[in-house]
Order: C-alpha cells, then sequence, then structure tokens
C-alpha cells in the first residue's frame, strides 16, 4: 500500500513538473548558443521564471520519493512503473500547453499503459 | 540534430544516475537496523553516502540538458524521446545491478518502448510536412 501511495506521488509530481518546466522553458525561450555567457544568462532567466521554478520543486519532491522507493524496491520496477507520469504529462501538453495530441499518439499513450501493468505483474 | 545529441546525453546522465542512487540506497539499506525506518531517517541516510551524490549529480547534469532541449523543442518531442531511458534503466538494472528482471517486465519495456515509438512517428507527421525543428 505504501509503495502504491508513493508511486502515486511520484507519477503527479513529474507530470505537474514536465508541464511546468516545458511551459517555463517556452517562456524563457530558445537557447540561442552553448558559450558561456549565454549560458549564464540562460540560467539566469530560468531562476527568475515562475513556472520553471515550480516544475524545479515538483521534479525534487518527486526526486526525493524515488529516492525512498529505492530503498523499498527494485529500480527495473521503479521506473518503468513511473512511465504513466508519461500519460499524464501528455493530458497536461494537450490542455495545459495546447499541443496538438493526434490520434496515433494517444494510441502510443495507450501501449505504454499496458507496459506499466505488464510491469506491475510479478 | 542538436536536440537529438542533448537528449541522447541526458538519457545516459539520467540512467547513471539511477544506477547510482540504486546502488547508494541499497548500501544504505543493508547497513540499516532490521524493520522498516523512518522516511526522514531514511533520507538523511541516502543523503550521506556518497555514490547518492554521485548520482544527484548526474540527475542534475540530465534536469539541465533536458530544460536546454525544451527550450528547443515541444514536450510532447522531448517526453517521448527520454521515455526511452526506461528501457535503458531495466536493462542497467539488469545487468549492472544484476536485479531480476522477469520476462512480464520485459515485455512491458519493449511495449513502453513501441508506445513511445507510435508517439515520436505521430510528432514527426508535421515535422514532415512543413514545421522544422
Amino acid at each position: 500500500m505504501k509503495i502504491a501511495l508513493m508511486l502515486a506521488i511520484l507519477i503527479l509530481c513529474g507530470a505537474l513538473g514536465d508541464v511546468s518546466l516545458a511551459k517555463g522553458m517556452k517562456q524563457v525561450g530558445a537557447l540561442p548558443t552553448l558559450r558561456l555567457g549565454a549560458l549564464l544568462v540562460f540560467g539566469s532567466k530560468m531562476a527568475r521564471n515562475g513556472a520553471v521554478l515550480l516544475g524545479l520543486l515538483s521534479l525534487i519532491a518527486g526526486f526525493l520519493t524515488f529516492l525512498v522507493l529505492l530503498s523499498w524496491v527494485d529500480l527495473s520496477f521503479i521506473v518503468p512503473a513511473t512511465s504513466l507520469h508519461f500519460v499524464l504529462a501528455t493530458c497536461g501538453a494537450k490542455w495545459m500547453l495546447q499541443e496538438h495530441i493526434s490520434c496515433v499518439r494517444w494510441c502510443g499513450t495507450v501501449l505504454v499503459g499496458l507496459g506499466v501493468a505488464l510491469l506491475a505483474l510479478p | 540534430m542538436k536536440t537529438a545529441v542533448v537528449l541522447l546525453l541526458a538519457l545516459l546522465a539520467e540512467a547513471g544516475g539511477n544506477v547510482c542512487l540504486s546502488q547508494g540506497m541499497r548500501e544504505m539499506s543493508a547497513a540499516s537496523q532490521p524493520g522498516s525506518p523512518a522516511i526522514v531517517a531514511l533520507l538523511l541516510w541516502g543523503l550521506a553516502n556518497p555514490t547518492v551524490w554521485l548520482g544527484m549529480g548526474l540527475l542534475g547534469v540530465f534536469f539541465g540538458l533536458y530544460a536546454v532541449a525544451l527550450s528547443w523543442a515541444d514536450l510532447s518531442v522531448v517526453l517521448p524521446a527520454t521515455a526511452l531511458g526506461y528501457v535503458l534503466n531495466v536493462a542497467c538494472g539488469a545487468y549492472v545491478l544484476h536485479e531480476a528482471v522477469t520476462p512480464a517486465r520485459w515485455a512491458g519495456s519493449l511495449l513502453i518502448g513501441l508506445g513511445v515509438c507510435c508517439v515520436s512517428w505521430s510528432e514527426r507527421r508535421p515535422a514532415l510536412t512543413g514545421r522544422t525543428r
């Protein structure tokens, strides 16, 4: 039960983190070059963006949950199981970021969900 | 192309980070008292382990590369690509950490990979008809 609860927290934090980070990075804009000066400016913009910070906090919370889970169950179970956050993040990309999600993409998402169900088998 | 290179580096950093974290947390579990320790104590134990710090450093690298990739491409393009890391992690669990990976888990990883391919393919179609990345 505790493993299922922690997995749910991990998945929710991951999805929220991905969507918020993506939203924030779109606001920050594309990294123009890999020069040190540009990287510093880019990092500064990221650090001042609310959506990036929310995404970062969510991912850190998910990371701490992940650490606890690692001490309880195998890595080869946890990491694939967290791919459910992929489904949630896809929904977030559609409804919060207004990205176009085609039928083929939804099929792919269902395949990922089935894969996760298989991973839960003993 | 640059997005693909950055994502590949991100995947490698993530897989390496996860393996280090798993190893570190196991060392901690083996050294701890029998029974189920409190979550906070568990985290403090983990944060005192150098292998865990190496894992966190690699995951920090992953985060930076992931953020850069998100500044260049949509979440719907970047996320499926990073999902391929799940398969890499199962393989690392099996061959590096010698975890028991059942046929069902391998089949699940395969389905995840297929799903990711579908999603990636669906996202490439608009790119082929005019959208450039």
